[in-house]
């Protein structure tokens, strides 16, 4: 598996929206464990006051990554693919789901 | 048992870690087979006796076939059982694991095995019930190094094989035979070796085959057979021709002819017409391929040969299409009607693979689809998988033109996930429409397809496979905004198509070159719409692209427009193929026409799965819109026809439907089975 950087933007207006498509991530992930893992989301504020999401996945291939999303009901703008991961800092208080 | 040091030593394998606790010895065993091997010495030695029969076939061992291999021991039948080692099913035994089956076998002194396989051999050449199996009477003596019997049961093996599809088992059987028959008379060695190869043509092309034809060919010669050697010959340019050979097709067929001509004509002269003709028609010679199967079919007619006749016939059709003269397409259906007739199933593979082939250049899709389905059946059914894994491969390059990437990024991986093979373009073209798919989407990961795909076409120089890639690595350039590699990209195939004069690829490539801003002078030969395109008539050339179905062609035409509305119509189709660089790239253009307001637009939708299918739902219900069976699709998805059946009844569920036929109707009407 490789690890790929994901840009969901702008898909939610509030909250309990993205609880709602991080429960049904998490039950598509279940399904197609062996090709997607989802490692952790950023939560991002759009500049039209609306969330969007920076997620780190692993993954078979971007077309794996691609499939989940449309099971789980989720918009893909960008894919990227990360070459290495340097980690500096842990992370402040991650908000648990 | 210590549990670390039990999970150190076997590494967490839960085979190994079964035989080892089933061993129950005081230590580890280091590996499996010793801890296989531990658990059968726990066994009295008639069981063991018994355990040693059951092991040498790789199938399954009979109680009848039993009683031959160790009758005095049958007794201690129960005893193998309760140990676990071996499992019964309605009188037939087998061990619970294949690795155990293989310790143990391998585990026998030399003497006692072959004695078993002796046994086995007699007693499964007068089976109590039914005819002998071929397949294990060939195994058996193999093993027990018995040549004579290997040679009357091996042939047959394979023939048999053969007549149901099983082409891969025919092969393994042939060589088998060409194994133990090195002393049996030439002309039987040569025979054997052209039907070994006749089953290498139907699978994976790959050496041994070719080899085996160079085998035949040195004993006709040696016999003076000049019959026999241009046949040969024949047969060795057909393979050279679909593993890219092209010099070595062409000198073969030559000889096949020159060879032939000096004694009186017949079926076998014919064919030779024809491979030289199919030899031209692979590279794309318009006159040669016409004068070549004019002769092959008046030959073929006066002969009555079937098989000279479909296959010329499909060779001239193919060029006739290629150059716009009337009449090809007609025959080309020509031969697949007369093939189908004469059940000749490598020449029906052959016509649907070139409809198929000609279809997606020609980018008639409507055709593409119309037949690429019932050649996959056709060739599924009679395990042509050579013709089959082509077709798929065409199907692929349909999915991508017609904007269904997601389904043509899962055909190109069905193919490239293919055990290695020699057919010519199979792998490059799968490469080319998963680098594409995930190039126009902008995802990461296609330069390295792209790369791969050119490395296999560079050795060839044939036509047919530098055009494809030159043309998707130009795109991607494009896409990247990078155009001045384009001219270095496409120099070569452009110069071969100038010369060929072969107009879709003239036409694409040309295309490419004008979107790089290569000052070339515009080819009079290239193919609509490519043609209306360069003569600045993007509109037309457009319009054109959306009445084929190629809605991503379409808006990269209208991309070259000069005007706002053009230039929005383009944006608003690759933002619902979810194109984003293209997209970028538009935007980009509006906005330095001065346009404002240009937004990122509307992402395609998101809600597109309201009825909560799980992702292995929605795979499941692609295919059944597709119409196949449970038990395709379960062999589609690696699961039982039972598991498929559970899912059909949660998606009947879910979508409120009482039938497979509502359940598609449903999915259709909400947006399901389009690509996201």
């Amino acid at each position: 598996m490789e690890t790929y950087l994901i840009q969901r933007r702008g898909g939610w207006l509030a909250a309990d929206e993205l609880h709602e498509a991080a429960r049904r991530s998490t039950a598509a992930g279940d399904q197609m464990a062996d090709d997607v893992r989802w490692l952790r989301s950023y939560i991002v504020a759009e500049s039209d006051g609306s969330l969007g999401t920076v997620c780190i996945y692993q993954a078979t291939s971007p077309e794996a990554i691609r499939r989940h999303a449309y099971a789980a009901s989720l918009p893909v703008d960008e894919i990227i693919a990360v070459a290495d991961t340097l980690v500096v800092r842990p992370d402040l208080q991650p908000t648990a789901i | 048992m210590d549990a670390p040091e039990l999970f150190r030593i076997t590494g967490g394998n839960p085979f190994f870690v079964t035989e080892a606790v089933a061993s129950a010895s005081g230590s580890i065993p280091p590996t499996a087979r010793d801890a296989v091997l531990a658990r059968a010495a726990r066994l009295t030695d008639e069981a063991r006796a018994l355990l040693d029969a059951v092991s040498i076939d790789p199938s399954h061992v009979e109680l009848w076939l039993l009683e031959a291999l160790a009758g005095d021991h049958v007794t201690a039948l129960e005893e193998c059982l309760t140990s676990g080692m071996l499992v019964e099913r309605t009188g037939i035994l087998a061990f619970r694991h294949e690795l155990a089956r293989l310790a143990i076998e391998q585990s026998l002194a030399p003497r006692h095995r072959i004695d078993l396989h002796r046994r086995a051999l007699g007693a499964l050449a007068a089976p109590p019930r039914g005819k002998p199996d071929l397949s294990r009477l060939a195994h058996h003596s193999e093993a027990a190094g018995d040549p004579e019997a290997v040679m009357e049961y091996a042939p047959a093996a394979a023939a048999h094989a053969s007549s149901v599809g099983a082409h891969r088992e025919a092969e393994a059987q042939y060589a088998r035979a060409l194994r133990f028959g090195t002393d049996i008379p030439a002309e039987a060695r040569a025979d054997l070796l052209e039907r070994f190869a006749a089953e290498g043509y139907l699978t994976e092309m790959r050496g041994p085959a070719i080899d085996a034809l160079q085998e035949a060919l040195a004993i006709h010669r040696e016999r003076g057979d000049l019959l026999k050697q241009g046949d040969t010959l024949r047969r060795l340019s057909r393979f050279y021709v679909c593993v890219a050979r092209t010099a070595e097709a062409r000198t073969a067929a030559v000889d096949a002819v020159t060879i032939l001509e000096q004694i009186p004509e017949g079926p076998e002269l014919a064919r030779a017409y024809s491979a030289l003709t199919a030899f031209s028609m692979v590279s794309s010679d318009l006159d040669e391929t016409l004068t070549q199967g004019t002769r092959a079919i008046e030959l073929a007619e006066r002969v009555g040969d079937t098989e000279a006749l479909v296959n010329a016939l499909n060779s001239v059709g193919v060029v006739e299409v290629d150059y716009g003269i009337p009449g090809g397409w007609e025959r080309i259906e020509r031969s697949l009607e007369l093939s189908l007739e004469a059940e000749l199933a490598t020449d029906v593979g052959r016509a649907y693979l070139n409809i198929a082939a000609l279809s997606t250049v020609h980018n008639d899709w409507a055709r593409a689809d119309a037949y690429i389905p019932p050649g996959i059946e056709y060739c599924r059914e009679r395990g042509l998988e050579a013709w089959l894994n082509v077709l798929v491969g065409a199907r692929a390059e349909s999915e991508l033109a017609q904007g269904r990437w997601t389904a043509a990024a899962d055909t190109a991986n069905e193919i490239l996930g293919l055990p290695p093979s020699d057919i010519s373009g199979l792998r490059e073209g799968a490469l080319l429409v998963l680098g594409l798919v995930r190039a126009r989407r902008g995802d990461p990961e296609y330069w390295p397809l792209l790369d791969e795909a050119l490395r296999l076409v560079e050795a060839d120089g044939v036509l047919q496979a530098l055009t494809p890639v030159a043309v998707a690595r130009a795109e991607v350039r494009w896409l990247e905004g990078k155009t001045d590699p384009i001219e270095a990209e496409t120099q070569a195939a452009y110069e071969l198509a100038v010369e060929t004069g072969q107009p879709h690829f003239l036409g694409q490539l040309a295309v490419w070159r004008r979107r790089a801003a290569i000052g070339d002078e515009i080819p009079v030969d290239a193919a609509e719409p490519y043609r209306l395109e360069l003569l600045g008539d993007w509109g037309a050339a457009a319009e054109r692209w959306s009445e084929l179905g190629c809605p991503y062609a379409a808006a990269l035409t209208l991309a070259g427009a000069d005007e706002e509305e053009p230039l929005r119509r383009a944006l608003d189709e690759l933002q619902r193929l979810d194109a984003r660089p293209a997209a970028a790239i538009v935007a980009r253009r509006l906005r330095e026409l001065g346009v404002r307001g240009v937004t990122r637009g509307p992402r395609p939708s998101t809600a597109a799965n309201p009825a909560a299918l799980t992702a292995r739902e929605i795979d499941v219900l692609r295919l059944l819109a597709d119409g196949l069976r449970n038990a395709t699709i379960g062999e589609r998805l690696f699961v039982s026809p039972r598991t498929v059946e559970h899912h059909v009844s949660a998606i009947l569920g879910k979508l409120g439907v009482r039938s497979r036929g509502q359940a598609v109707a449903e999915a259709g009407r909400l947006g399901l089975l389009q690509d996201p």
